[in-house]
C-alpha cells in the first residue's frame, strides 16, 4: 500500500499525533479508542473560554507490532503544547490499564507464550507536561502515570518516543525518564525545566534560550544519546521508530529491563557518580562532556548525519 | 562706515574645524579613538539641538554608539534632533529618557513601537513624521540633514577608511549626506586593519574610527524556519504562484518578509517546477539574502539579486554564487539600501508581503493601536510608481485590466505594479485580518499624527491572496465593486460576514474573484509535503554546507 510507505517514510519531526500513533504499529492494525468521534473533550477550558479538541490533544489506541499487542498514546504539541490536563490524562492511564489487561489474559490463558506476545505501552511525547489551565488534574495524571509505570515493572515494557516539535518537558520529562525504553530521532529534546524558565530563572547568562543551537545540544537526543539518557537514536522517519520497536520487543524482557536508567541502587548509585562527576569537571558545556568521553571534535558531532554520528560518537561507558 | 558688509559662506566648515579641535585630545594615531574615550568625544562634537543619527536599520546596528550617547552628560548634550532609520534598539528610547534627544524623525521602530507610543504620550519625545526609508534619505539631502552621524562597519584603517562589505546597507546616503554638508562621521567598527578588504566609504568621509567592544548587533530579520511554515501559507503561495506570477509573467519582484513569501520562495522548485514556470517568472529580486530562496538559486530560477541589506550566515553563500549576487572587486557583496530602494520602487514589477489589517476599502497597515511601528521600505514597494515610464510584459498587462485607468487617464496605455498583500482572515489569537477601520485611526488619534500610519493605500493595492482565494482589485470599475471584491476574501470576519453571495458570483463571473477551485489550485496537495526544504537544516544541505544559520535557528 502506497500510503502505508508514505506514512512509514514520513518525518517523525513533521507527523501529526495521529499519524505518529498509526505509524508506532503494523500495517493495518491500528485501531483508535477514545478517539474524536468520541468526544472526549476538557470540561475544563470552556469555563475559562478556551477551544476544546475532540481528542483533547492525544491520540490514544491499540495495534501490533509482530504479535505484540501494542497500546500507543500519542501526544499533539498543537493543541495547548501538547500539555496534559484532566481527559488527556485519562485516556493515557487507559492505554495502561488495557495493557495490564491483556497481560493478564495472556498470563491466563496461553503463558507460554507471553515472550511472543507480550504486549507493550508506547508514549509519543510532545509536551511541556501540566496543563496550566486544569493543574490539579494535570498534577494527578503524573502521578497516575508515574504509579502505572511501576505497576507494569516485570509485566510489559514501556517505550518513551521522543523526536517532535514541542520535545518532552516538565514533569512529562519526569515520566519519560521513568519508562523502560527511550528511543529518540536528532529533533529529539527531553528535559525538565524548559530553556526559556531556566533563562528566566537563572539568567541569559547562564543559558540563553534564544541560542537554540545551546538548547539543542543541552536537551537534545545526540546528548541525550551519548550520556544514555536516551537509549536509541535513529533516523527521523516514523517508520524507524515502528522498526526499532519491533527490534527491541525481539530482544526479550530481560534484555529490555536492563535498558533502565533508574530503578534499582546500581542505577541510584551510577547516577549519583555522575552528579559527582559533573562537580568535579565543572562542564561549561555538553562539548566539554563529550570530549571528556572521548570524542576528539565535540563540535563536529552537531553538524554531521544520524548515521555519520552513530558511526563516530562515543558514548559514556 | 564701510558700505560692504562682509557675507560669510562658510559657517557649517568653520563649526565643524570647531568641533574637530575640540576632539583632538581623544585621537590617538590618524582618525582612531579608543571605545574609551567614545562618550568623551561625542560630548566634544555634538552640540546641543544638532540632528544626529545613530545607523541602524532592520539588520545592523552602530550600538556600541548609542549606548554611547545614552552616557553623555545632559547638560552638555541636550535636546536632539534624532534623524534616522530605525527605534529598535532600547538605547534608541533610552537618549529620550535622559533627556539627551527630543524629536525624532524615523522610518520603522519594530520592537520599539510599543515604549515609543508611550514617550509619545507621556511627551517625552516629539515626533516629527514617520517615512519609508527612501522618504527619509530623500530629506538627508533636502531639511534633515545629520550634523553628526554615528555610523558602523566591519573595519577601519587608521585614516578612517570603512569596510562596510556585506552588511553597507544604510551607510554611504548617511556619510554622505553628512559630510558633505560639513558634518562630523564617527564609525565603530569590529576591527581596525592595516588593509581592508575594499573601501566601501572613503577616508576622508570619516572623522573618526573606533574599535568598539564587541561586533555590532545585527538581526537575522530575513531568515524563517522553514519548519515552522503552515499548510495555509503553502495554499495561499500555491495560489500566488498559478493566479498571479504565472497569470502575468512576474519576472522582476521583492519579497516582502514573512512566511507567506518564505512558502512562495521554497515553493518554486516543486510546484512551480511543475507548472512549467522556470525562466518565466521570479528571475529578478530585490531583496535580502533570504536563506529560504537557496533552493530556488541552486534549481537555476534566479538570475539576479539585489540586497537592502547583509543576512547574518549567508555571506559565504552569498560570495560562492557571484553570477546572482552583487559581488565586489574583493568578492564579497555590498548591499545597498538607498538604491535597492530605488530599484524596488522603479524597477520591479511586483512587490507581495503580508500585513497585519486591511481595512473594508482595501487599505492596510502593521500599526495598533498602541504602538507606533512604521513600515520601513513597504510603502516605497508596495505602490505603484507614478514616475515610471519603462514597460515590461508584467506592468503592461496589469495596466490594460485596470479598471479605472480610463476615468484617470482616458485611453491612453499606461502599466501598473502589482502590489499583492497575503493574508490569512482569522490571525494569531483569531485577530481578524480584515477591519471596518484600521488600527491606524485609533493610533492617530492617541499618537497625536498628522495623518493614520497606512503602509499600503487602497488605489495601489492590486491583490489580495487569502485562503479564501484572490480577489484582483485593480479590475475593479468602481469602489462599491472593490468593497465586493475584498469581502469576498475575507472568511468569516466581520467584514466578510457582509458578502453577499450573488455578488461574489457576479465578480466571479467577471474574473475578479477566483478561488482556489477556479485557479485549478489542487487543495489536496497544499501541505508541507510540498516544501523544497523542510527545516533550516534542508537549507544547508541544499547551500552544500555554504549556508551558517546563527545559533538561534540551528534546531541542532
Amino acid at each position: 500500500m502506497a500510503d502505508w510507505k508514505e506514512l512509514e517514510a514520513k518525518s517523525f519531526y513533521e507527523a501529526t499525533a495521529r499519524e505518529r500513533a498509526i505509524g508506532m504499529v503494523d500495517e493495518g492494525t491500528w485501531t483508535e479508542l477514545a478517539g474524536p468521534k468520541d468526544r472526549l473533550t476538557s470540561p475544563h477550558l470552556p469555563v475559562l473560554g478556551e477551544a476544546v479538541e475532540f481528542d483533547d490533544g492525544v491520540v490514544t489506541g491499540v495495534g501490533l507490532v509482530g504479535k505484540h499487542p501494542v497500546f500507543v498514546a500519542s501526544q499533539e504539541g498543537k493543541f495547548i503544547g501538547g500539555a496534559v490536563g484532566e481527559v488527556h490524562g485519562a485516556k493515557i492511564v487507559g492505554a495502561f490499564l488495557l495493557a495490564n489487561q491483556v497481560y493478564d489474559k495472556i498470563m491466563a490463558e496461553c503463558p507460554d507464550e507471553i515472550e511472543e506476545r507480550r504486549p507493550a505501552v508506547v508514549i509519543s511525547f510532545e509536551t511541556g507536561g501540566v496543563r496550566l489551565h486544569e493543574s490539579n488534574a494535570g498534577l494527578l495524571a503524573h502521578a497516575e502515570f508515574m504509579d502505572q509505570i511501576q505497576g507494569s515493572k516485570g509485566k510489559f515494557p514501556v517505550f518513551a518516543v521522543i523526536g517532535s516539535k514541542v520535545g518532552a518537558f516538565g514533569g512529562m520529562g519526569f515520566v519519560a525518564a521513568a519508562t523502560d525504553v527511550i528511543i529518540m530521532n536528532t529533533y529529539g529534546r527531553l528535559g525538565l525545566t524548559g530553556p526559556e524558565v531556566i533563562e528566566q530563572e537563572m539568567g541569559k547568562a547562564e543559558f540563553d534560550s534564544a541560542d537554540k543551537a545551546l538548547v539543542y545540544r543541552t536537551t537534545g537526543a545526540r546528548h541525550k544519546y551519548i550520556m544514555r539518557d536516551a537509549n536509541y537514536l535513529v533516523e527521523d522517519t516514523i517508520g524507524a521508530f515502528h522498526d526499532c520497536i519491533g527490534e527491541v520487543m525481539d530482544l526479550g524482557y530481560a534484555a529490555i529491563e536492563k535498558m533502565r536508567r533508574i530503578g534499582n541502587e546500581e542505577l541510584v548509585d551510577e547516577q549519583l557518580a555522575l552528579a559527582e562527576l559533573s562537580v568535579e569537571l565543572h562542564p561549561k558545556d555538553s562539548r566539554d562532556v563529550w570530549a571528556y568521553y572521548g570524542n576528539e571534535n565535540p563540535e563536529q558531532l552537531t553538524e554531521i548525519t544520524t548515521a555519520e554520528f552513530l558511526a563516530t560518537a562515543k558514548r559514556r561507558p | 562706515m564701510t558700505t560692504a558688509t562682509t557675507k560669510v559662506w562658510d559657517t557649517l566648515l568653520r563649526d565643524a574645524k570647531e568641533r574637530l579641535a575640540d576632539a583632538q585630545p581623544y585621537v590617538k594615531e590618524g582618525k582612531v579613538v579608543a571605545a574609551e574615550d567614545a562618550v568623551k568625544l561625542l560630548e566634544a562634537v555634538i552640540r546641543p539641538g544638532d540632528k544626529v543619527n545613530i545607523e541602524g536599520d532592520n539588520q545592523k546596528q552602530a550600538d556600541f554608539l548609542a549606548e554611547c550617547l545614552c552616557k553623555v552628560d545632559p547638560a552638555k548634550v541636550h535636546d536632539l534632533h534624532m534623524v534616522q532609520s530605525v527605534l529598535s534598539l532600547s538605547s534608541h528610547m533610552d537618549i529620550f529618557e535622559k533627556g539627551i534627544a527630543k524629536k525624532v524623525d524615523f522610518s520603522f521602530s519594530g520592537p520599539q513601537g510599543g515604549r515609543l507610543a508611550e514617550f509619545v504620550n507621556e511627551g517625552k519625545i516629539e515626533l516629527g513624521s514617520i517615512h519609508t526609508y527612501l522618504e527619509l534619505y530623500g530629506r538627508y539631502y533636502m531639511d534633515l540633514t545629520p550634523r553628526v552621524a554615528l555610523c558602523v562597519g566591519y573595519q577601519a584603517d587608521k585614516n578612517g577608511n570603512l569596510y562596510t562589505g556585506f552588511n553597507t546597507e544604510d551607510t554611504p546616503v548617511i556619510a554622505e549626506a553628512t559630510k558633505f554638508r560639513q558634518g562630523i562621521v564617527i564609525a565603530q567598527v569590529n576591527e581596525i586593519v592595516d588593509e581592508l578588504p575594499r573601501i566601501d566609504i572613503p577616508g576622508d568621509w570619516v572623522d573618526f574610527v573606533i574599535q568598539s567592544p564587541k561586533p555590532f548587533y545585527c538581526e537575522p530579520l530575513f531568515t524563517r524556519d522553514p519548519a515552522l511554515i503552515t499548510d495555509s501559507q503553502i495554499l495561499r503561495a500555491m495560489m500566488v504562484i498559478k493566479g498571479i506570477y504565472a497569470e502575468y509573467g512576474i519576472q522582476r519582484l521583492n519579497h516582502g518578509v514573512g512566511f507567506d513569501t518564505a512558502a512562495i520562495e521554497l515553493l518554486l522548485p516543486t510546484y512551480g517546477e511543475e507548472l512549467g514556470l522556470k525562466g518565466k517568472i521570479c528571475n529578478r529580486f530585490i531583496l535580502n539574502p533570504h536563506p529560504c530562496l537557496i533552493p530556488a538559486i541552486e534549481s537555476g530560477w534566479v538570475e539576479s539579486i539585489h540586497s537592502f541589506g547583509g543576512e547574518i550566515g549567508m555571506d559565504k553563500y552569498v560570495k560562492a554564487r557571484p553570477d546572482v549576487f552583487f559581488i565586489g572587486p574583493d568578492g564579497d557583496m555590498r548591499s545597498n539600501r538607498c538604491y535597492s530602494q530605488m530599484a524596488g520602487h522603479y524597477a520591479i514589477d511586483c512587490f507581495i508581503g503580508g500585513t497585519l489589517q486591511i481595512d473594508k476599502y482595501g487599505n492596510s497597515s502593521t500599526a495598533t493601536a498602541t504602538r507606533i511601528a512604521g513600515f520601513g521600505g513597504a510603502p516605497n514597494m508596495g505602490c505603484d510608481a507614478k514616475g515610471r515610464r519603462h514597460a515590461t510584459g508584467a506592468w503592461t498587462k496589469c495596466g490594460e485590466e485596470y479598471a479605472m485607468g480610463p476615468e484617470l487617464y482616458g485611453d491612453m496605455p499606461r502599466g501598473k505594479r502589482l502590489v499583492v498583500q497575503l493574508q490569512e482572515t482569522f490571525r494569531e489569537k483569531l485577530a481578524p485580518g480584515f477591519v471596518d477601520q484600521l488600527d491606524a485611526v485609533k493610533l492617530q488619534k492617541t499618537a497625536n499624527l498628522d495623518i493614520p500610519p497606512v503602509m499600503i493605500y487602497s488605489d495601489d493595492l492590486t491583490h489580495i491572496v487569502t485562503e479564501e482565494g484572490i480577489a484582483y482589485l485593480h479590475k475593479c470599475g468602481s469602489m462599491a465593486e472593490k468593497m465586493a471584491a475584498i469581502r469576498a476574501v475575507a472568511g468569516f470576519t466581520k467584514v466578510g460576514l457582509e458578502e453577499d453571495p450573488a455578488e461574489t458570483e457576479k465578480l466571479r463571473e467577471k474574473g475578479i474573484f477566483k478561488t482556489a477551485e477556479d485557479l485549478g489550485v489542487d487543495v489536496s496537495k497544499a501541505n508541507r509535503n510540498l516544501l523544497a526544504a523542510k527545516t533550516v537544516h534542508d537549507l544547508v544541505d541544499w547551500s552544500g554546507g555554504l549556508y551558517n544559520p546563527p545559533a538561534k535557528f540551528r534546531n541542532w
